[in-house]
C-alpha cells in the first residue's frame, strides 16, 4: 500500500467586478465580483492510495477536495479502479478512470506536474468532466525509437451540479495515443459521449408549447441525448533546459453547449530552480452564439412578451459558449523536490458577446473588456 | 562457457571505459545488468526509457526492472542529468504525472553502489547504475555514462 498526495494552496486577484474568474465551470465562485481575492480558484488537496494484491493486480483510489458548485470542499472520488496487467505492455482497468481528453487530462489537478498555476482555461474549461466510470485498455508499443501508449475506453459519467440540475454522459467512448521520442511527445485524443441534462429543460418545454418553430429550437439546442464529440492534439518538446507546449482541440455539443475550437502555445526556460514562462491561449465558437428564436411578430400579441422572454433566455444560454483570448506570463520556483511556488499574471479578454470562461456574471457584465488576473500558488506532492 | 562469457563482457565493458578515456573517479558511472544477462550494450535513450517507466523490456524482449539510488544521492542526480536531461525537480514532476495517472511507480531505491550491484547480480531482470570503480565480475556494464 502506497499513500501519496498532491495539493495546491492558491490565491487569485481579478480586476473584473461584474463576473468571477475561476478555473472550472463546476465552481461556485472565483475572484472578481464575489470577492477580489479568492482562494477557491486553485486550492485543492488530493490523496491517492495505490495497492498491489498480486503480481498482476493493483488498485488505485484518488480522492480530491476542492471548491465545487455548492461552495463546499466535500471530497470526491476522482478515480477508483482495479488494474490487471495482462502482459508488461497491456493493462486493462475497470472502475472510475481519468477521461483522456487533453494533453494533461490525467494530471490536470496536479499543479506540481506542470509549469503553470493552472492549465489554460480556454481549452481545459470547455470540458470540465474529468472522469468516466467504465473500462479501458492501454497498450504500450514501440516503433523504432518512438515509444507509444495507446488507450481505448468505454463508460459513462455523471457531473455533480447543484440539485436538481444534472448532466450525464452515456456511452462515453474514446481513444488516446501518446508517442514519445526523446524530448518530444505528442498526444492525440478523440472522444464522444451522449450527453443529457435538465439544464434549460423548462425553457425548451415552454418554447415547444409555441408549436413547430419552438420545437425546432428545442431539437437544435436542448441538451437531450446529444452526442458530443471532442478532438484534441497536444505537443510537448522538453529537452530539460526549456520547454515548448502546444495544444489544439475542437468540441461539438450539438446543443446550447455549441461547437468550439481552442488552442494554446506556451514556452519557458529553466534557469537553476526558476522557470519563467509565457502562454497564449484562445477559444472561439464555431457554431451560432445567438439565435433570433421565436418569430415574436408571428405569435398572438398576448403571448409576444413571453416569446420575447424565452428568446432572451435562449440567448443567455448561448452566450455561455466561451469565446476568449488570453496571454499570460509567470514564474515557477522549485523549492526542493516536492514543492513549487508560482506567480502568474493573465490578461483575459472574453469577446464577441461571450462571457468567456468567467462565471457569475451580472446583467452589467460587458464582453470585450480585458480582465487582469494575478495568481500565487504553492504546489506540492508527497 | 558461462565464465568465459562473463570475462568477455567484463573485458568489453572495461575496454569501453578505456576507449572513452575519461579519468576514473567518483563522477564516472556505469549502467549495469547481471553478468548472466545476455544484453551487451544499451544506448542512453534505451536506458532513459527504462528508468522513466516508458519501457518495460530490454531490446531483446526480456523484462527490465530498474533500481534507483536513494533520493538526494549525488550519483542519482548525475545519472538523471546525463542520461535523461532531468533535474531532480523535473524528475519528480515526471513521476508525479506517472503516479497520479496510474501509469506507474518510480523504481525501488537502494542505499549505495554495493547494494545496487548485489541486487543486479542476483536478478536477471534488474538494471541499475553504480560508480565505475564499484564494478565487479558479478555484473556487466551496458553503458558508460560520461
Amino acid at each position: 500500500m502506497r499513500v501519496s498526495g498532491f495539493g495546491t494552496l492558491g490565491v487569485v486577484h481579478a480586476s473584473v467586478r461584474e463576473a468571477d474568474y475561476t478555473s472550472s465551470v463546476l465552481k461556485a465562485s472565483g475572484a472578481g465580483g464575489t470577492r477580489r481575492w479568492s482562494a477557491d480558484v486553485d486550492t485543492r488537496l488530493g490523496m491517492q492510495l495505490d495497492t498491489t494484491f498480486a503480481r498482476r493486480w493493483s488498485a488505485v483510489l484518488q480522492v480530491v477536495s476542492e471548491q465545487d458548485l455548492d461552495n463546499s470542499y466535500r471530497p470526491r472520488v476522482e478515480w477508483a479502479n482495479v488494474k490487471y496487467q495482462v502482459t508488461p505492455e497491456l493493462a486493462v482497468r475497470a472502475g472510475r478512470i481519468a477521461l483522456p481528453v487533453f494533453l494533461m487530462a490525467d494530471y490536470r489537478k496536479v499543479g506540481y506536474a506542470y509549469p503553470w498555476v493552472r492549465p489554460p482555461v480556454e481549452g481545459y474549461n470547455v470540458l470540465a468532466i474529468t472522469n468516466s466510470d467504465g473500462v479501458d485498455a492501454t497498450l504500450r508499443w514501440s516503433a523504432g525509437p518512438v515509444r507509444n501508449a495507446s488507450q481505448v475506453f468505454y463508460g459513462h459519467s455523471s457531473v455533480p451540479l447543484t440539485p436538481p440540475l444534472h448532466v450525464v454522459g452515456r456511452g462515453d467512448i474514446g481513444v488516446s495515443n501518446i508517442s514519445e521520442w526523446g524530448a518530444f511527445s505528442v498526444r492525440v485524443n478523440a472522444a464522444s459521449a451522449e450527453i443529457s441534462s435538465n439544464i434549460g429543460s423548462e425553457l425548451f418545454g415552454a418554447l415547444g408549447a409555441f408549436g413547430p418553430a419552438g420545437q425546432a429550437l428545442g431539437a437544435r439546442y436542448a441538451l437531450d441525448h446529444k452526442r458530443m464529440t471532442m478532438l484534441n492534439v497536444g505537443l510537448n518538446y522538453d529537452p530539460g533546459t526549456w520547454f515548448l507546449m502546444a495544444e489544439a482541440g475542437r468540441t461539438n455539443g450539438h446543443s446550447f453547449l455549441g461547437a468550439t475550437r481552442s488552442a494554446y502555445v506556451s514556452a519557458g526556460w529553466r534557469w537553476h530552480s526558476f522557470t519563467p514562462y509565457a502562454t497564449w491561449a484562445s477559444v472561439r465558437a464555431t457554431s451560432a452564439t445567438s439565435d433570433p428564436g421565436l418569430p415574436v411578430a408571428a405569435v398572438p400579441p398576448a403571448l409576444a412578451p413571453m416569446a420575447a422572454a424565452l428568446n432572451a433566455g435562449l440567448n443567455a444560454l448561448l452566450a455561455t459558449i466561451p469565446q476568449q483570448t488570453s496571454a499570460a506570463a509567470g514564474l515557477r520556483w522549485d523549492l526542493g523536490t516536492n514543492m513549487a511556488l508560482k506567480l502568474q499574471y493573465d490578461r483575459v479578454t472574453p469577446h464577441d458577446g461571450s462571457r468567456g470562461t468567467l462565471i457569475n456574471q451580472t446583467p452589467r457584465f460587458r464582453s470585450g473588456h480585458t480582465v487582469h488576473v494575478a495568481s500565487v500558488a504553492l504546489d506540492f506532492v508527497y | 562457457m558461462a565464465p568465459l562469457n562473463v570475462i568477455c563482457r567484463l573485458g568489453a565493458a572495461l575496454l569501453l571505459g578505456a576507449l572513452a578515456g575519461a579519468p576514473a573517479g567518483a563522477a564516472d558511472l556505469v549502467v549495469i545488468v547481471s553478468a548472466r544477462n545476455p544484453v551487451a550494450t544499451l544506448r542512453a535513450d534505451q536506458v532513459a526509457a527504462i528508468f522513466l517507466g516508458q519501457s518495460v523490456r530490454f531490446p531483446d524482449g526480456a523484462e527490465a526492472v530498474p533500481y534507483d539510488m536513494r533520493l538526494g544521492a549525488a550519483l542519482r542526480d548525475e545519472f538523471y542529468a546525463r542520461v535523461t536531461n532531468k533535474s531532480p525537480a523535473l524528475l519528480k514532476a515526471h513521476w508525479s504525472k506517472m503516479v497520479f495517472t496510474g501509469r506507474g511507480q518510480p523504481p525501488a531505491e537502494l542505499s549505495d553502489s554495493a547494494a545496487v550491484r548485489r541486487r543486479v547480480a542476483g536478478d536477471l531482470d534488474a538494471i541499475g547504475y553504480i560508480e565505475r570503480n564499484a564494478l565487479d565480475p558479478s555484473v556487466h556494464a551496458v553503458l558508460v555514462v560520461q
